[in-house]
C-alpha cells in the first residue's frame, strides 16, 4: 500500500509530475545521447588511428620513441608476429617501416612521412585504403607504386602515374633516394595525412632504408574490441622480450590521447552540470511538495504514522519519479543514440573541409555508441542524485507538529 | 467506576513564553473509564481540543501526567506516541481529513495498513465496518464522490476498523447538518454500546452534549462541570 500510496500521490498533480519527469528525463536523454556520441566519435577515431598507425600496442626498440632513427629496428619480425598472434585477444599484427623524408615531383619537393606498409594487411584494415579518390591502392609488397594524399599531390602537381622521388636517411646513416610512381591518391579530410603521408609497399620501404626483409620499425598488435589493454600489454611484453619496448597507442600518439582525455573530461563536466540542473528541478518539486502537504502529513501522524514512515513515503515517491524520468530519458536519449548509431549522423554540411582531430581524419558520418554500462551508469547516477536530493526536504518532516499542521 | 482507560492528573498546558503565556489547561484531573461515551464541552478557547491532543499524545503537558491504557503518554517521544495512536486510539476529525487519493475502503484500511495487516485481511475486516456505518456499496468511491456525512462515516470507519480502546472525536458534527449529525451520533452511540469502544468527543453543540452519557464542561482551562448531561439526567430521572 505504501507503493500504491506513493504512486497515487505522485499523480495528484499530474502536470507538475509530468513536467518534472520530462525535465529530468530530457537532461538524462541529452546526457546519454551526447556521451554516446562522444564515445562513438572517439571510439571511431581511436579505431581509425589504431588501424592507421601500429595498432593498439606497438613493439619497437626502446629508444625509438625519443629518437626515431632508421637504424632502430625490430629484428626477426615474422617469428615475433607468429608468437604475438597466439596471445588471447590479439586479432591481428602488422609490420611498419617508418621514416621522415622529402618527396620530389616535377614541380618541387615537400617534407613527408614515409610509411612502409604491407598492402594486403592495410587494404583490409587501414582507413586510407577506403579513401582513394584516384588510382588504386598499393599492389604487391615489393612494387614501386606509392599512394599520396590529395593535398601533397596538388602541391607537387602529381597525378596517378606520375614519377616521385623519395629521399630519406638510410639505416646506415647515408642519404638514400629512390624513384617511385604514384599509384593512387587519397583524401581523408585531415591536413596532416593528406599533405604529408606517403604509403609505400613495405619491401620497397625496406629497400629504400637498407633494412633486411625480417626487419621493421614497428610491429603493431591489434586487439579485439573491448579487450583489456593492460593484460594484453603484459602478455605482449613477455613475448617481445627485454630488448624491445611495448607502447600503447596513447604513448605513441600522446598529443591525440591528451586531446581525447581533455575533451572527454570537459564533456563529462558539461554532462554533470546538466544532471545537476535536473537535480535542482526535482529538489524544487520535492521541497514544494513537502511544504504543501504539511496538513496531510499531520493527519498521517495523528492517525499513527511514524515520522520515519512519512519520510519513507516521500522517498518512495521521489524514487518513483526518478524511475519514471529515467525511463523517459533512456527511451528518448538511448533511442536517439541507437538510431543515430544505426543510420549515422552526417555532419559534412557543418565541416566542409573534413573533420580532423590531432592530425587524424574523422569519418564525417558520426555514429553514437551506447553501451549498457554507460546507460546503466548514467541512470544510476540520476536515481542516486534524486534520492539524495529528496533527503534534504524530508529532513523537515519529523519537525512537523500534527496539531499545528492540521489547523 | 469502570476501569480507568484515561487518567489526567493535575494537567497544565501553557502556550507561549514570558508575558504572553496562554493557559490552555490549568490543573485538570480527569479519569475516563472503559466503555464511556463522554462529551467534552465548553466555549471556544476553553481547552477542549488541547485536552484531546494531550490524551492522544499529539501534544505534551507543561505539568502533570497523562496515562492512556496504562501508558504514560507524556513520556513518549514522537514515534512512540504515533505507535500508541496507531494501536490504541482512533481519531475522528471535524474536517474528516480523509486522503483524497484513497477510496473509502482504502481510507478505512489506513490504520490497519500501518499495523501491517495483510491486504486481504484488511479488506475482509473493513467491508463489514463500512456496511455497519451505512456505506455499503460505496467502498470504491473516492472522498470527493461522497457527501460530508458519508465522508465522516468513512472517518468513523477508519477510527474503529482497527478496534482501538479509545476513539477521540474533535467536534465530529461541526460541519454537518442537524439530521446528519443526529444519525452520526446515533451511530457512535451504537458502536459504543455494541463494541464497548470508549468515545471521547468535543463539542459545543447542546444537542450533541445531550447525547453523551457523561459531560465534562471546561471553562478557562478548568473543569467547570462533570456529570451526566442535563437532558440525560432528566432522561435517567424519568
Amino acid at each position: 500500500m505504501l507503493l500504491s500510496l506513493s504512486w497515487r500521490s505522485l499523480w495528484r498533480h499530474r502536470r507538475r509530475t509530468l513536467l518534472t519527469a520530462s525535465s529530468i528525463g530530457l537532461s538524462l536523454a541529452l546526457t546519454v545521447f551526447f556521451v554516446a556520441l562522444s564515445d562513438g566519435f572517439y571510439g571511431n577515431l581511436v579505431q581509425g588511428v589504431v588501424r592507421l598507425e601500429a595498432g593498439n600496442l606497438s613493439v619497437e626498440r626502446p629508444d625509438y620513441h625519443d629518437a626515431p632513427e632508421a637504424g632502430l629496428v625490430v629484428d626477426g619480425v615474422p617469428a615475433l608476429r607468429a608468437r604475438l598472434a597466439a596471445i588471447p585477444g590479439v586479432v591481428g599484427t602488422k609490420a611498419l617501416v617508418l621514416a621522415d623524408g622529402v618527396a620530389s615531383g616535377s614541380s618541387g619537393g615537400a617534407a613527408v612521412r614515409i610509411v612502409g606498409v604491407e598492402p594486403a594487411v592495410e587494404r583490409a584494415i587501414s582507413p586510407i585504403a577506403r579513401k582513394l579518390v584516384a588510382g588504386a591502392y598499393l599492389g604487391a609488397a615489393g612494387g614501386r607504386d606509392v599512394i599520396v594524399g590529395a593535398a601533397l599531390a596538388r602541391r607537387l602537381s602529381l597525378k596517378v602515374g606520375a614519377r616521385l622521388v623519395l629521399t630519406t636517411g638510410a639505416a646506415s646513416g647515408d642519404l638514400a633516394e629512390q624513384l617511385f610512381r604514384v599509384g593512387g591518391i587519397f583524401r581523408t579530410g585531415s591536413e596532416e595525412l593528406d599533405g604529408h603521408l606517403v604509403q609505400v609497399p613495405i619491401d620497397a620501404a625496406r629497400a629504400l632504408l637498407g633494412l633486411r626483409p625480417e626487419q621493421a620499425t614497428r610491429v603493431g598488435v591489434l586487439l579485439a574490441d573491448g579487450h583489456p589493454e593492460a593484460a594484453a600489454r603484459a602478455a605482449v611484453a613477455a613475448v617481445a622480450g627485454a630488448g624491445l619496448a611495448v607502447r600503447t597507442w596513447q604513448e605513441v600518439l600522446p598529443d591525440l590521447a591528451a586531446f581525447i582525455r581533455v575533451d572527454t573530461a570537459s564533456n563529462y563536466g558539461l554532462d554533470t552540470m546538466l544532471l545537476l540542473l535536473a537535480g535542482f528541478t526535482i529538489f524544487n518539486t520535492l521541497l514544494m511538495s513537502v511544504l504543501e502537504r504539511r496538513r496531510e502529513f499531520g493527519v498521517m501522524m495523528a492517525l499513527g504514522t511514524t515520522p520515519r514512515r512519512v519520510q519513507a513515503q516521500v522517498l518512495v515517491e521521489s524514487a518513483l519519479l526518478a524511475i519514471l524520468a529515467c525511463a523517459l530519458g533512456l527511451l528518448v536519449g538511448g533511442g536517439a543514440a541507437v538510431l543515430g548509431g544505426w543510420l549515422g549522423i552526417d555532419v559534412r554540411s557543418f565541416a566542409s573541409s573534413g573533420l580532423d582531430v590531432g592530425g587524424f581524419a574523422i569519418d564525417p558520418i558520426l555514429r553514437p555508441h551506447l553501451s549498457a554500462a554507460l546507460a546503466l551508469g548514467l541512470t544510476t547516477t540520476v536515481l542516486v542524485a534524486v534520492v539524495l536530493m529528496a533527503l534534504v526536504p524530508i529532513r523537515s518532516i519529523p519537525r512537523i507538529q500534527p496539531t499545528e499542521a492540521m489547523r | 467506576m469502570k476501569e480507568s482507560l484515561v487518567v489526567l492528573s493535575d494537567v497544565t498546558r501553557d502556550y507561549g513564553t514570558g508575558g504572553a503565556v496562554t493557559h490552555a489547561l490549568r490543573g485538570v484531573s480527569l479519569e475516563v473509564g472503559r466503555g464511556e461515551f463522554l462529551a467534552v464541552a465548553g466555549p471556544s478557547g476553553s481547552g477542549k481540543t488541547t485536552l484531546l491532543n494531550l490524551v492522544s499524545g499529539l501534544d505534551r503537558p507543561t505539568a502533570g501526567s497523562v496515562v492512556v491504557d496504562g501508558r504514560a503518554v507524556d513520556r513518549l517521544d514522537a514515534a512512540g506516541a504515533a505507535l500508541l495512536r496507531r494501536d490504541r486510539i482512533g481519531f475522528v476529525f471535524q474536517a474528516y481529513n480523509l486522503f483524497p487519493i484513497l477510496t473509502a475502503a482504502e481510507n478505512a484500511e489506513y490504520v490497519l495498513m500501518l499495523q501491517g495487516v495483510p491486504a486481504r485481511e484488511r479488506r475482509d475486516r473493513v467491508l463489514p465496518v463500512l456496511a455497519r456505518v451505512g456505506l455499503q456499496g460505496l467502498a470504491d468511491r473516492f472522498p470527493g464522490e461522497l457527501s460530508g456525512g458519508q465522508q465522516q462515516r468513512v472517518a468513523i470507519a477508519r477510527a474503529i476498523a482497527s478496534e482501538p480502546a479509545l476513539v477521540l472525536a474533535d467536534e465530529p458534527t461541526a460541519n454537518l447538518d442537524s439530521a446528519t449529525s443526529e444519525s452520526l451520533l446515533e451511530l457512535m452511540a451504537e458502536l459504543n454500546a455494541e463494541r464497548n469502544v470508549t468515545f471521547v468527543f468535543s463539542t459545543h453543540d447542546p444537542r450533541v452534549m445531550a447525547r453523551a452519557r457523561r459531560l465534562v464542561v471546561l471553562r478557562d482551562g478548568r473543569i467547570d462541570q462533570d456529570g451526566p448531561p442535563p437532558a440525560a439526567s432528566a432522561g435517567h430521572a424519568a
